[in-house]
């Protein structure tokens, strides 16, 4: 190793001989600056690389899903086979007309901000894909291979908080497309949502990954 | 072909246009502006830069006052099929990006646009100048970017684009057929938007695959010929280079036929009687 | 110890290996090609959400199509023909598809303004309101009401009714809309087969079409209804032989195409006629042969309108007349149709009276594939207007023959007695001929008020605009022409879209200037709104026409049979002549309508703009056609220079040298060279309006210029 060291030294100084001090100090900056940009690269860099969000109030989605039994209660097929995604004001006044609210921190802000001004909540969706991606609910969740939803997109249906919106700060879209991990680490079905995510499952249920014009747009 | 089966059924979608019926009124050109966000600049004039997916053409039949005449040619992307997978369309077989490709379900040949890298080789291969390169990236005027799809995302400055037989509107046809349990898209639920606008009612749009459909009645495509028309009156542009197009054309005028192609002395005579 | 530059090199190194085994590199080139894929978020990324349709009326042009809008998530995003609707049955043609880009056009008029000095200034529409009302008050107390005018763009329609009713109650018989074939059709019905009444085609059922120019699919009559009905009239091979000096697209069209000397056409007609009734090939049922008035037309078209004499005069060959002439009086149930082109304007009496000469001797009067003349329907149930001593001897003043003849009145001095004018859908100072002495004409009236939605070239010369909201914005009753179409409909145009701008209704602006008027105006105006007041005036439809959004009036024929008097056709001898003198200007300019260019009181759109040939426009230039011959006596080749000359005016031009015209003609599109402040638009070539001078004739004080004599040399 120090002779490597000294090779490198006598190449990059030249005739100069002495100085092993250093050469040891090289070695400690180099070590430093592994050390740190290794940590950062593990750390710092997805708390720099993403933005955190917060929702504009939590939302419970167990309270809901208890109340209402299913998924698609709220986020349903439309009639012309369109996605209704994330229900708007009016679907959720439809339920809350009848039913109070005002109960907790959250559901004041939702009356007191959009339903007193009748506003839409700005929700952040977790799993927006970006606008050259054409994605069909329908197609997936109607015929012979219809696909649960935590399929892709995990237990949200269970949760009680909303967790906070991460969005990349260079391509803008959600943390949840390349997934939490940030070396992109899949242990489940609904960790990531890039093309070959996608591409992956189609080639195992129709035997092919699928043609460009199938997702885009 | 054990793939395609698993993915339901396979369409060839194909168009005919009647160019006796065609009155050049451009409906098809703004429809197909407005359904598929393309955008426009200041100055149109210079045709080779002005982004137009459906292009309507007049000919003249070069004869001088009063013998002349002219009849319109919309001219939407062909949708090569070539003769086989080898063997795609020109542009297909010269992208280096895999940014056009043929869908195998529909034949119809997508552009990927975030997938273009703009070296617009596929723009050379086309035989039907079909495709445009922006040269710019799209600005609407403060407040008109309001009318714009969802359906079709903006193309950036860099990339090509061309007529996609407005496959979104495949797509919500087929959207439509899964929640209501079906495996197949009826006729009318599929029509690309210039065939809906045209007033005159020219141009025809369907699955050349289905003797139901009216454009097979139409064309009559020969599947033993690379889906040459069986039709006399019917023909494809430049068919000698065995594109093998998707889109069709129809005239009793003979010189109208004949323009299709760049025929050498005496060749039309011998074929035009037997086109299809 | 010393920090040297190997110590640097150890730092870097370690940086290197430190993010080669952290994810970040990996990372960030798969963030940055994504960001570039999508280049940086600068391209607008489309809204999504629920698709819904709405229907309404388009209003662009009279032709008064249904239209189906597509919306996302509430934004109107497309339009479509409306597949159900009686006229364009699902059609739509080019400028309709593209009416979201007037919608949400950023060069629209946001607010009332007024004219300060040269600059127009933003205002309220309360102040804007009050203004125009302290005018008005002025002009009353001076005993003056009939000194306020209004041109409108159309006759029909409630908000046309209501600024009516507004002169009326105020003193003034100055209203005034803008003329258009149909102006003349309504001459030739009136003096043909008795006063009000009105003529229209059914065409859809005809089976011969002789058309006098007429660009049947080129926006003549209601444009989509039209397009439909030639394709169907192909599928069931009705021959349309298509009589103009040049190869328009419906003469492209046309089963046969016949080159005539433009201005001879009436001659045509009544040789046609001549021969008709010579060879006793007429209708002798509904022509008797003792009528004088056809008497007296027989001998003149037997004496005047030979074959011989009429082949010399149109330049047709003898044998294709007599060929005409048989193939009409033979066809089952033929037609004739004229106006130029869109029959944008008025036409010439002789020409329309001896084209529909050739409809009575066919004996197609209110049969099915025929004329079909009728009283004007008018489905509006206004309360009577009730009038003070001022407004009853104001109202009693004679009033001008037409508007052409007042603007020549008032171009003429500065002392004018128009004081105020009332600028409604219409744009006279762009479509008006000699437009630089329409100009004029409204630079000496001292108070205009322009309701237009663009800054066009008459809202330019307003002292106050008060914007109005374009056709999605706003309910109203649109009328189909009446020419054009014979299947009479009354259609509701509907706000789908909440106003982009702090616009306002036409018919809620006079409502709110009559108010502020305050007396016996205002109490002739008692609808708290325009809606409430449309509501009340169609009561008897108004279900029907809100439920569906259409409502037919008539589509059958009157049982009755018109008597015909033909004196009108003989007693109009002269036909409209190119002006200036053929030495200097050897050549005749004619105006050529391009389906693809709006050529009214509205503007092109971008899109409309863009699929026009580059023969047509090339940059800011404008092509002119050229034939051949002409182009070479001219010493003049495609794509060069030129400057036209005619009696008003010059203009530069580059030449698009075009087989299809007859030589001796320059063809220039019409509906070009606006000065709108739109640049996608605007500063295209020029307004052929300009270059042609008004030729008024006597009888109708109607301009039916159709062109002029005009030169063209290399520049």
């Amino acid at each position: 190793m120090s002779e490597k060291e000294k090779s490198t030294e006598l190449c990059k100084e030249g005739e100069k001989t002495e100085g092993d001090s250093g050469l040891g100090l090289g070695v400690l900056f180099f070590l430093i600056a592994f050390v740190v940009v290794f940590l950062s690269g593990w750390l710092l860099f997805p708390k720099l690389l993403y933005s955190k969000k917060e929702q504009p109030f939590n939302f419970n989605h167990v309270l809901h899903t208890n109340e209402t039994g299913s998924c698609d209660t709220c986020h349903f097929l439309r009639e012309d086979g369109s996605y209704n995604g994330i229900p708007d004001l009016a679907s959720c006044m439809e339920c809350h007309e009848e039913e109070p609210m005002g109960d907790t921190e959250d559901e004041l802000i939702f009356c007191e901000e959009y339903i007193a001004k009748e506003k839409e909540v700005p929700w952040f969706i977790y799993s927006k894909q970006p606008d050259c991606v054409f994605f069909s609910h329908a197609a997936h969740l109607k015929g012979k291979n219809s696909m649960e939803c935590k399929t892709c997109h995990g237990d949200i249906g269970e949760s009680e908080e909303s967790k906070p919106y991460e969005e990349n700060r260079i391509t803008g879209y959600g943390r949840d497309i390349w997934g939490k991990s940030i070396w992109g680490i899949k242990k489940h079905s609904w960790d990531r949502m890039k093309m070959d995510d996608c591409a992956e499952c189609h080639k195992e249920e129709t035997g092919s990954q699928g043609a460009c014009f199938q997702c885009h747009k | 072909m054990k793939q395609e089966q698993k993915h339901g059924k396979t369409y060839k979608f194909g168009m005919a246009i009647d160019l006796d019926k065609c009155t050049g009124c451009g409906s098809c050109m703004v429809a197909c502006m407005s359904e598929n966000n393309v955008p426009f600049k200041v100055d149109e004039s210079n045709k080779k830069d002005s982004i137009s997916w459906m292009k309507v053409f007049k000919l003249t039949n070069g004869k001088s006052f009063p013998d002349t005449e002219i009849c319109y040619l919309p001219r939407p992307c062909m949708h090569c099929s070539g003769k086989d997978s080898h063997n795609p369309s020109p542009c297909v077989s010269v992208c280096p990006a895999t940014a056009t490709d043929t869908d195998p379900t529909t034949g119809i040949v997508s552009q990927i646009y975030t997938r273009c890298f703009g070296c617009r080789y596929c723009m050379a291969a086309c035989p039907y100048h079909a495709r445009y390169f922006n040269w710019w990236d799209p600005k609407w005027p403060e407040g008109m970017e309001k009318y714009l799809s969802p359906d079709v995302s903006p193309r950036m400055r860099g990339v090509v684009e061309k007529c996609s037989f407005c496959f979104h509107r495949y797509q919500e046809a087929k959207d439509k057929a899964y929640v209501e349990d079906r495996d197949e898209i009826n006729e009318e639920e599929y029509q690309t938007s210039c065939t809906q606008a045209c007033p005159a009612g020219a141009i025809t749009f369907g699955d050349l695959n289905n003797p139901s459909h009216a454009i097979h009645q139409l064309v009559k495509p020969d599947p033993h010929h690379y889906g040459k028309p069986r039709n006399p009156k019917a023909f494809r542009l430049l068919e000698r280079l065995e594109t093998n197009p998707k889109v069709y054309y129809i005239s009793e005028k003979e010189w109208v036929r004949k323009s299709g192609d760049n025929y050498l002395e005496g060749e039309w005579e011998k074929v035009k009687n037997h086109h299809g | 110890m010393k920090v040297d530059r190997r110590s640097f090199l150890g730092l870097g190194l370690g940086a290197v290996a430190g993010a080669a085994v952290s994810p970040a590199g990996m990372k960030l080139t798969d963030d940055s090609s994504i960001m570039t894929q999508n280049w940086f978020g600068l391209l607008p990324v489309p809204i999504d959400g629920e698709i819904t349709f709405d229907n309404s009326v388009c209003s662009l042009c009279k032709g008064s199509c249904g239209i189906t809008v597509k919306k996302v998530a509430g934004r109107a995003i497309k339009i479509e023909g409306q597949d159900d609707h009686p006229i364009n049955k699902g059609g739509i043609c080019l400028h309709g598809i593209a009416g979201l880009q007037y919608l949400y056009d950023p060069s629209r008029i946001k607010s009332p303004l007024q004219k300060i000095g040269d600059r127009f200034e933003k205002i309220s529409w309360d102040d804007a309101v009050s203004h125009i009302a302290e005018k008005l008050t002025a002009i009353k107390d001076q005993q003056k009401p009939e000194s306020i005018a209004c041109i409108s763009g159309n006759d029909e329609g409630s908000v046309s009714e209501l600024f009516k009713r507004f002169l009326k109650v105020f003193g003034s018989n100055n209203f005034y809309s803008m003329a258009s074939m149909d102006t003349t059709w309504e001459t030739t019905a009136s003096k043909m087969h008795g006063k009000s009444n009105t003529l229209s085609f059914d065409i859809e059922n005809s089976s011969f079409i002789l058309s006098f120019g007429s660009g049947f699919i080129e926006g003549w009559g209601s444009p989509v209804h039209c397009f439909k009905t030639n394709a169907a009239r192909k599928k069931k091979n009705v021959n349309l032989y298509q009589i103009e000096p040049r190869l328009s697209n419906t003469a492209a069209g046309a089963d046969k195409w016949i080159p005539i000397k433009p201005g001879t056409e009436a001659d045509l007609a009544l040789g046609l006629c001549n021969i008709i009734i010579n060879e006793e090939i007429y209708d002798i049922t509904s022509i008797s042969k003792s009528n004088s008035s056809f008497q007296a037309f027989s001998k003149m078209v037997a004496k005047d309108y030979t074959p011989e004499k009429v082949a010399e005069t149109t330049g047709i060959d003898l044998a294709l007349i007599k060929q005409i002439a048989h193939k009409f009086a033979w066809a089952d149930k033929p037609i004739a149709i004229a106006g130029k082109g869109r029959g944008d304007t008025a036409g010439d009496t002789k020409e329309f009276a001896a084209v529909h000469a050739l409809n009575c001797l066919a004996g197609n009067i209110n049969k099915k594939g025929g004329t079909w003349v009728s009283r004007k329907n008018n489905y509006l149930k206004f309360p009577l207007a009730k009038m003070d001593s001022i407004a009853k001897n104001g109202f009693s003043k004679p009033r001008y023959t037409s508007f052409e003849t007042l603007i020549d009145k008032v171009a003429q001095s500065s002392d004018s007695d128009i004081q105020a004018l009332f600028v409604l859908n219409s744009n006279p100072c762009y479509t008006m001929r000699d437009s630089d002495k329409v100009i004029k004409a409204f630079e000496n009236i001292p108070f205009k008020v322009s309701f237009s939605s663009f800054m066009d070239e008459t809202a330019k010369k307003a002292d106050i605009i008060l914007p109005t909201h374009m056709f999605l914005e706003r309910y109203e009753d649109i009328p189909s022409p009446s020419a054009g179409i014979t299947k009479k409909t009354v259609g509701l145009s509907r706000p789908l879209v909440k106003p982009i701008f702090d616009t306002n209704n036409a018919g809620d602006a006079i409502l709110m200037i009559a108010k502020a008027l305050k007396g016996n105006v205002a109490e002739n105006f008692p609808w708290s709104n325009y809606k409430k007041c449309l509501e009340s005036v169609t009561k008897d439809i108004w279900s029907s026409l809100s439920d569906k959004g259409f409502v037919v009036l008539t589509d059958k024929p009157s049982y009755l049979k018109p008597s015909t008097d033909f004196f009108h056709v003989t007693n109009n001898l002269k036909s409209v002549e190119a002006q200036g003198d053929k030495k200097s200007f050897p050549l005749t300019l004619i105006s050529i309508d391009n389906v693809r260019i709006a050529g009214g009181e509205i503007a092109s759109s971008p899109f409309a703009i863009k699929t026009v040939s580059d023969k047509v426009i090339k940059g800011t230039d404008i092509l002119v056609e050229l034939n051949p011959e002409t182009a070479a006596k001219a010493r003049l080749a495609h794509g060069d220079k030129a400057k036209i000359t005619t009696p008003v005016g010059s203009a530069l031009v580059k030449v698009n040298v075009f087989e299809g015209i007859m030589p001796g003609l320059i063809g220039m599109a019409q509906g070009l060279g606006r000065t709108l402040d739109n640049k996608y638009v605007a500063d295209k070539g020029v307004n052929i309006n300009k270059l042609i001078a008004p030729v008024i004739e006597p009888g109708s004080g109607q301009d039916a210029a159709w062109g002029i004599a005009a030169s063209i040399s290399k520049v």
